[in-house]
């Protein structure tokens, strides 16, 4: 049984070793006199970086569909490509902030040391069969990243988004711990399977007699939940760390835990509490995310902040596919959040590569169409697809989500959605607006990008573009996942 | 020969691409090389020309039948293709795309001084976009097409528009847009919802209930009126044309604006044809205060340009009242109308382009008496302008007689009340054409005395001699249209 069990982890065993063999050797070669106390954070990130490859590999090889320790944990089609996705999304951010080290002279080679366990901790969130192991992947995962968030110490935006993001990340983890053992304490069981069996035609109502324990656990783990996502009514953490952490942990913020929290989500509410109760949860953030997200965007002027509050836009565009629970839903919310990362991580790219006295309002990209024209075509098609214009990647994942929201008979959602698409319009051609229309009397030069960076860009840009042309593969493999959720 | 190539050759996603192929070419051009970006842009834009113009050779008069059908699987578990072709409606969309374009290239040859790669290359997408809307017979991606639209030209406009203004014309357009296609995009996927494909095909025999394709038309109707533009909602309109660059405007006028009432002829007419007869009273109406209410507007403008943006507005509600007569009469001459306004306003467009270009002002107050100084462009300017108030044997004309005739069988009262547009007409065109062209010469405010050169006049010669065509002999163009629009007025029972 443990052969097979721990043949099933070894993902998960590399990433582990890779973490320990690469702390060993930055502590110990950092603090060496011999090589003049080397700055290693670009060399752990290369060493850092194959370690995640073969980990992709190793995923990619072994998928048999299995049970694993207890029932703690499962790996079927669904676990499968999320956990490629999301260490495919996690190499591209390492790989985008390599050049960060360099330029800003970071000596901090914790900072690719603490995204390993992460990620290996939101793997296990991805596969988590039970409520214990799944809380205790989410806090492995906000462990690490409350450490990053405040990694840069000597700047005091950085130390106040780290306390933030621990003191709310703590606290929902504690609401969702909460929903966790009023569900253990109503049903006895944590495991998901047990609780599907147990969920299977239970009218869970508020003021039903025995239930109403049940509801509040689920209510608790939902909020729990939405924290994490910052969906609106929970999400005023969200601009403030945006901003206030490095632009390389505000990219890995804004893509990584997104993919992972949401798997699980889904694990969750798709399969064990398969219930309509807290439906209509979910569709109350999502409006408020969309209008929120829309509105509040419009009246920002830093760069980051701005895309925090378009983040929490997008991430109400991604309920309306949960709060079906059909098949299209689950798939049209695959579509989009995998849409949805590629799009952030060619944004971020961009912020990233304009770092000249620190990039920081949108009015700052005044004149790149000038100075630097094809990362001005690129960022401006790249807004424009997050606005959903068609024929654009952006447009595909919108119009899948309004399917499927019309397809389940929530036409307030669709509606919703469709407007405040168009206000969110507003912000998002600003930008182009900025770069090609207006004449700034600074123009700001900014030095090339490197390499890494540009192929990122290219790679992503390209499929920005040719999505629509070729849509059948990210069809095909996110109704495979949605089915194997499913049924 | 010739038509053995044709048929063997030639397809329409061929069409499509090949505009998109040269901007291809063109972005690996460096910008210093500007003649060989210039030159094959125009190459491009024209062999696309004369390769649309195969298809109007090649196309059977006698079948209401979509012609050059192409269909490519797009996404699976759903039936949604790449379904294109074209019928008698559809083939001049396609054919007044491909003869535009090259206008606008050649137009901005030598006026643009700034991104002068990145214009050629606006123009191309947008040029093989605007093919794929008029020949996308699928609703879904109609709607990617006619909205994909909006990126060039939003681009278009807010770059090389003349003024701090165009900003502002830039956003108008584009929200007012957006928000009146999203609507579209809901009963889209309504539809796709009910009936699990967006195939024309299908939904062209497919029985909405009354009530539902009441609520169809009037999403289908929010995103076709702001293009078109009926009156509430038209601000946009000369706002964008006054702002753009004279390509800009051009193409605008040309096939953009066209977009919506083609929609209307694709799309919300045969697919709901009661909701159609349930708001006849209503598009009449509207269109009938466009008609008088912008008309009496363009004699109070002081710009050239909104004074011809304005008029554009009367025309395209001329078009929807013909249209909307539901008889072969008036949609053959609403077809008609569209085509001819394509040809006459932007090459009024082209006029006061050309003006701009010289004195760098649109105030009506600074010119006159150009007559003495600039002979040439005042007689184009008068044929068009003559044009414009659709003078017999002009291509306005046959095309508002046409309206006017099956306006009258529908509703006198509506007729009676267009036609008051003629009159009005006249008098804002002729009054235009007097206060730039004759009256004393102000050489406070005209310093330059040059003429049309020979690319301004070359570009012009094509238009004069469509319209002329088209008002002599509009046969060549009625008879392609003739059968589908008949098929079109059998299918829905209006007669």
């Amino acid at each position: 049984m443990f052969d097979h069990d721990f043949l099933a982890l070894f993902p998960e065993i590399l990433l582990i070793n890779a973490t320990i063999i690469l702390l060993i050797y930055g502590v110990v070669f950092s603090t060496s006199e011999r090589y003049d106390y080397p700055p290693l954070a670009c060399n752990v990130g290369w060493l850092g970086l194959p370690s995640i490859s073969i980990t992709i590999s190793l995923v990619a090889t072994g998928a048999p569909v299995a049970n694993l320790f207890y029932n703690n944990l499962i790996i079927d089609d669904f676990t499968y490509f999320c956990q490629i996705f999301l260490l495919l999304s996690t190499a591209s951010t390492i790989l985008m902030c390599l050049d960060y080290f360099k330029q800003e002279s970071l000596n901090a080679f914790e900072f690719i040391v603490l995204i390993l366990p992460s990620i290996c901790s939101m793997l296990f969130m991805i596969s988590a069969y039970d409520l214990i192991a799944m809380y205790l992947a989410i806090e492995l995962q906000s462990l690490c990243f409350y450490v990053i968030a405040a990694f840069k110490r000597d700047s005091e935006f950085s130390t106040e988004a780290g306390l933030k993001y621990f003191i709310l990340g703590a606290f929902s983890s504690g609401i969702l711990l909460f929903g966790c053992s009023m569900i253990y304490g109503f049903t006895g069981v944590t495991n998901f399977e047990e609780l599907a069996k147990i969920f299977t035609g239970y009218e869970i109502t508020l003021f039903g007699a025995q239930s109403s324990g049940i509801f509040m656990g689920i209510l608790f783990i939902a909020v729990g939940f939405l924290f994490k996502i910052t969906a609106v009514p929970f999400h005023m953490w969200a601009p403030d760390v945006y901003e206030g952490s490095p632009t390389l942990v505000t990219a890995f913020f804004s893509i990584a835990p997104k993919i992972a929290i949401l798997a699980n989500m889904l694990r969750v509410f798709i399969y064990s509490f398969y219930d309509p109760t807290w439906q209509q949860l979910f569709f109350f953030c999502s409006i408020a995310s969309m209008i929120l997200g829309a509105l509040a965007a419009m009246a920002q002027n830093k760069v980051k902040r701005l895309l925090a509050y378009s983040s929490i836009g997008h991430v109400g565009y991604l309920p309306i596919g949960f709060s079906c629970g059909t098949i299209e839903g689950i798939q049209s919310l695959l579509i989009a959040i995998s849409i949805y990362v590629s799009m952030t991580i060619n944004v971020f790219v961009v912020v990233l590569a304009l770092r000249k006295n620190r990039f920081k309002y949108v009015a700052d990209l005044g004149a790149l169409a000038k100075t630097n024209p094809i990362l001005a075509i690129t960022l401006s098609i790249t807004t424009f697809s997050y606005a959903g214009i068609p024929p654009l990647a952006g447009f595909c994942s919108k119009f899948y989500l309004f399917f499927a929201a019309l397809g389940c008979g929530a036409y307030s959602l669709a509606f919703t959605g469709i407007v405040t698409s168009v206000i969110s319009c507003f912000y998002y051609i600003r930008f182009v607006k900025i770069m090609y229309f207006d004449t700034p009397e600074t123009w700001i030069i900014y030095k090339p990008m490197d390499r890494e960076k540009s192929l990122l860009l290219a790679i992503t840009l390209f499929f920005i573009i040719s999505f629509f042309l070729y849509p059948s593969p990210l069809f095909l493999v996110t109704h495979e996942m949605a089915l194997s959720l499913c049924l | 020969m010739l038509q053995f190539i044709a048929s063997s050759h030639f397809n329409l996603s061929g069409l499509i691409l090949c505009p998109l192929l040269g901007s291809i070419i063109l972005f690996v051009i460096p910008d210093s090389r500007i003649q060989l970006i210039r030159s094959i842009g125009l190459c491009t834009s024209l062999i696309t020309f004369l390769y649309s113009l195969f298809f109007w050779i090649e196309f059977d008069n006698s079948t209401a039948k979509f012609q050059f059908v192409e269909s490519i699987q797009w996404l699976p578990y759903s039936n949604i293709n790449f379904y294109i072709g074209i019928d008698g409606i559809s083939l001049f969309f396609v054919v007044l795309t491909t003869f535009l374009i090259p206008i606008c290239i050649l137009v901005g040859w030598s006026s643009i001084k700034s991104y002068k790669k990145e214009y050629m290359i606006a123009f191309l997408i947008c040029e093989s976009l605007m093919i794929a809307v008029s020949c996308m017979l699928d609703l879904l991606l109609f709607y990617v097409f006619f909205e994909s639209v909006l990126i060039p030209m939003f681009i278009i406009i807010g770059i090389w528009g003349s003024r701090q203004r165009k900003i502002q014309a830039a956003y108008q357009f584009f929200l007012y847009t957006l928000l009146g296609s999203v609507f579209m995009l809901l009963a889209i996927l309504f539809i796709f919802f009910q009936t699990g494909t967006t195939d024309l095909r299908v939904l062209l025999t497919t029985e909405f209930s009354e009530r539902r394709q009441i609520l169809l038309w009037i999403a289908f109707f929010a995103s076709f009126s702001v293009k078109v533009p009926m009156v509430p909602v038209h601000i946009w309109l000369p706002e964008a044309h006054v702002e753009a660059p004279t390509a800009g405007s051009v193409i605008l006028a040309g096939i953009p604006l066209k977009l919506g009432t083609y929609g209307f002829l694709r799309f919300s007419i045969p697919m709901f044809p009661e909701a159609t007869f349930f708001f006849i009273p209503f598009i009449c109406t509207l269109s009938v205060i466009a008609i008088i209410y912008t008309s009496l507007t363009t004699v109070r403008q002081i710009d050239l340009k909104k004074m011809i943006a304005y008029s554009s507005v009367a025309h395209m509600n001329f078009v929807t009242i013909g249209m909307f007569s539901l008889n072969i009469q008036g949609i053959e001459g609403s077809i008609l109308l569209m085509l001819s306004h394509g040809l006459v306003s932007s090459a009024l467009f082209l006029c006061v382009g050309a003006l701009y270009e010289r004195h760098k002002t649109r105030l009506v107050k600074y010119y006159g008496g150009l007559v003495s100084t600039m002979p040439i462009f005042c007689t184009i300017f008068l044929f068009f302008t003559l044009a414009n108030m659709s003078l017999p044997g002009s291509s306005s004309f046959v095309g508002e007689f046409l309206i006017l005739v099956g306006a009258f069988q529908r509703n006198s009262l509506v007729a009676t009340l267009a036609a008051l547009g003629m009159i009005l007409g006249a008098a804002y065109s002729l009054w235009l054409y007097n206060r730039v062209v004759f009256g004393n010469f102000k050489p406070n405010f005209l310093t330059k005395f040059s003429d049309l050169n020979r690319r301004e006049v070359l570009i012009f010669l094509p238009l004069i001699v469509g319209v002329i065509w088209m008002g002599v002999y509009p046969e060549v163009f009625l008879e392609c249209m003739h059968t589908s629009v008949s098929n079109l007025v059998q299918h829905g029972k209006f007669d």
